[in-house]
């Protein structure tokens, strides 16, 4: 099935994924982010907060974005 | 070069005054040319006079809504933008860390600080193959016709995004000389230096007429 993945990491990403029926969020960070710290990103299915082990459904849109950006003069 | 359209130019001026404290946003580049800023946006954020924190959930509605809009993340999520009080433009440590942290995972990205006495720092980090890390100039180019302010829009957007915390908060009361120096020493008139930048816009494109 194939989900929209939101993600700035690497070259940036906006566009449809395909996953593999049952995939939980879990399984989408893990295989696009690696095993960087969780808390260093916001997590969402369809703007909305959401349990790492969510189950993914066909057309969701997953955004992985930034966290804790603070600047100082 | 990180160039700027006259009309993001003013833009960022108009935000940087508006309030008495930093403020910060991300560039929305052209997709063809993705150093040259066509816009800024604010998300929410909470400000003091030295320190900006934007909120986590406000940077993923910006991704939501520009992705919406047609835009890459590489338009919108990679030039990462705030003001400093005073005249000193360079990065302090929780700028350097906020940017390795969050902008380190990117292929590249750009931090760009505006000094509210106009000195600006912009730097270009190349995270791919060996890496790189260098400062580039800035400029506002005077080629792209300037469509204008609106002061309005600019005014809603801020108002709606910028949180202020107290400064006496922030200083715990202890010295309210001290505040009412700092409150002093870093305000200034906004409409002054938006006159300025609006004469020179005009002196600028009369002679670019004139070139023609
Ligand atoms: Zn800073």
């Amino acid at each position: 099935m194939q989900v929209l993945l939101i993600n700035n990491d690497g070259g940036g990403f906006a566009d449809y994924i395909e996953v593999p029926d049952g995939a939980s969020v879990q399984d989408v960070f893990t295989e696009k982010v690696g095993n960087r710290p969780a808390s260093d990103y916001l997590i969402r299915v369809n703007r909305q907060p959401c349990a790492s082990q969510q189950i993914l459904q066909e057309g969701d849109r997953i955004s992985i974005t930034p966290t804790k950006i603070e600047g100082a003069g | 070069m990180l160039r700027f359209s006259p009309t993001a130019w003013a833009k960022l001026l108009f935000l940087r005054d508006y309030g008495e404290t930093e403020v910060g946003g991300f560039a929305i580049t052209a997709s063809e040319d993705l150093l040259f800023v066509r816009d800024l946006k604010l998300v929410r954020q909470v400000c003091s006079w030295a320190h900006v924190a934007f909120e986590d959930e406000s940077v993923a509605d910006l991704f939501d809504e520009q992705v919406d809009a047609g835009l890459r993340p590489e338009q919108f999520g990679r030039i990462w933008m705030h003001t400093h009080p005073g005249n000193c433009p360079l990065p302090s440590q929780t700028d350097e860390q906020t940017f390795a942290r969050v902008f380190g995972q990117s292929e590249w990205a750009v931090m760009f600080i505006l000094a509210r006495g106009g000195k600006s720092y912009a730097r270009l980090q190349m995270n791919t193959g060996q890496g790189a890390s260098l400062r580039i100039p800035v400029e506002i180019d005077y080629s792209q016709s300037f469509t204008g302010c609106d002061h309005e829009s600019w005014e809603s957007e801020y108002l709606t995004h910028v949180q202020s915390h107290n400064s006496k908060t922030l200083f715990n009361n202890q010295d309210e000389d001290a505040i009412d120096f700092l409150e002093n020493e870093f305000r200034f008139d906004l409409w002054d230096e938006t006159d300025d930048f609006l004469s020179q816009t005009q002196r600028q494109e009369e002679r670019n007429d004139h070139d023609d």
